[in-house]
């Protein structure tokens, strides 16, 4: 194979790859700050109505994704340390509980979307459409914000499940870990978008 | 054939367990302050307060989770806070505008 031409040497850039996530990671910063500063506006003036429109969101739901994210982001932390000192079980347990939680906040995220759904306040339904103006915007923030960051949610789920089958193959391990600490980025990323959600949206009491 | 050679990364001391686990404490306990003070009825300081917080608690997950504390190349650590003041500015700007809007709203 290679032999007869001499070894094929991988050129590999760590740093590059490092730095093009981070780049990525801005880019998402902006893709959502957008959306933060809208929910800003609107709320500048529509304060009563965001007030008693966010009373209707389940705040125990809400705290319990944000332990769920908070959780699964040093589980992910502890896999890609754990895969840097060789420890490669250690690693895929606890990538696997960081799927696991991922997971577990879609499930809460659509009990709460679903609820919502069965009470007619969806964006466009009639039941929303005879609020408030104010009541109408937070909603519609509500359903385009969670739902995009959701999708996020979903995304690392997968690009997790991937990483998965990289360990068990060692594709990834102690000598090249990159993209699992490429993946472990974003999903903290994903953890700190919602950090602002949660009481943007739950806690206006 | 020329390589670009990456220094190995073991040379950089690895984070202990140990303080992950410390810094999740931390996001734990944060959460459950920004909660409580939820319900506290202190009017615009809670939302205040509760992005302090927030605040706080993504510098704790971009410090120590996504490693920036640890981070040889300072173009990380200068980046993320600039973006985050870039951010800051258009809010406020965006509220300075809305703000002296008359109007229909």
């Amino acid at each position: 194979m290679d032999e007869a031409q001499g070894t094929l040497e991988e050129v590999r850039d760590d740093t590059g790859a490092r730095l093009g996530m981070w780049f990525f990671i801005l880019s998402e910063l902006l893709f959502f700050g957008g959306m933060f500063i809208l929910y800003s506006a609107y709320r500048y003036k529509n304060p009563t109505a965001f007030h008693l429109a966010s009373m209707e969101l389940d705040v125990a739901l809400g705290t319990l994704n944000t332990l769920v994210l908070l959780t699964s982001s040093l589980s992910v932390a502890i896999s890609i340390a754990a895969i840097q000192r060789g420890e490669r079980k250690i690693s895929i347990v606890l990538l696997i509980i960081t799927v696991l939680l991922g997971l577990l906040f879609l499930v809460n995220k659509g009990f709460e979307w679903g609820i919502k759904i069965e009470h007619g306040l969806y964006p466009n339904s009639s039941v929303l459409l005879g609020r408030p103006k104010g009541e109408i915007l937070f909603f519609g923030l509500y359903y385009v914000m969670t739902g995009l960051h959701g999708l996020h949610v979903l995304v690392g789920v997968a690009v997790f499940s991937v990483m998965l089958r990289f360990i068990l193959r060692d594709k990834i391990n102690q000598t090249r870990f990159v993209p699992l600490e490429n993946a472990g980025l974003y999903w903290h990323l994903v953890d700190i978008l919602w950090l602002f959600l949660f009481p943007l949206f739950y806690l206006i009491r | 054939m020329a390589v670009f050679q990456e220094p190995v990364r073991s040379m950089k001391p690895l984070m202990r367990y140990r303080t992950y686990l410390r810094v999740w404490l931390g996001l734990i306990l944060l959460t459950g302050i920004t909660v409580s003070v939820a319900g506290r009825g202190l009017g615009g300081w809670a939302i205040l307060i509760a992005l302090a917080i927030a605040g706080t608690k993504s510098g704790l997950v971009l410090s120590y989770f996504m490693h920036l504390k640890s981070e040889r190349l300072r173009i990380f650590k200068i980046l993320i806070p600039l973006v985050i003041a870039i951010f800051l500015v258009f809010i406020l700007l965006t509220f300075s505008d809305v703000a002296f809007r008359g109007g229909a709203k």
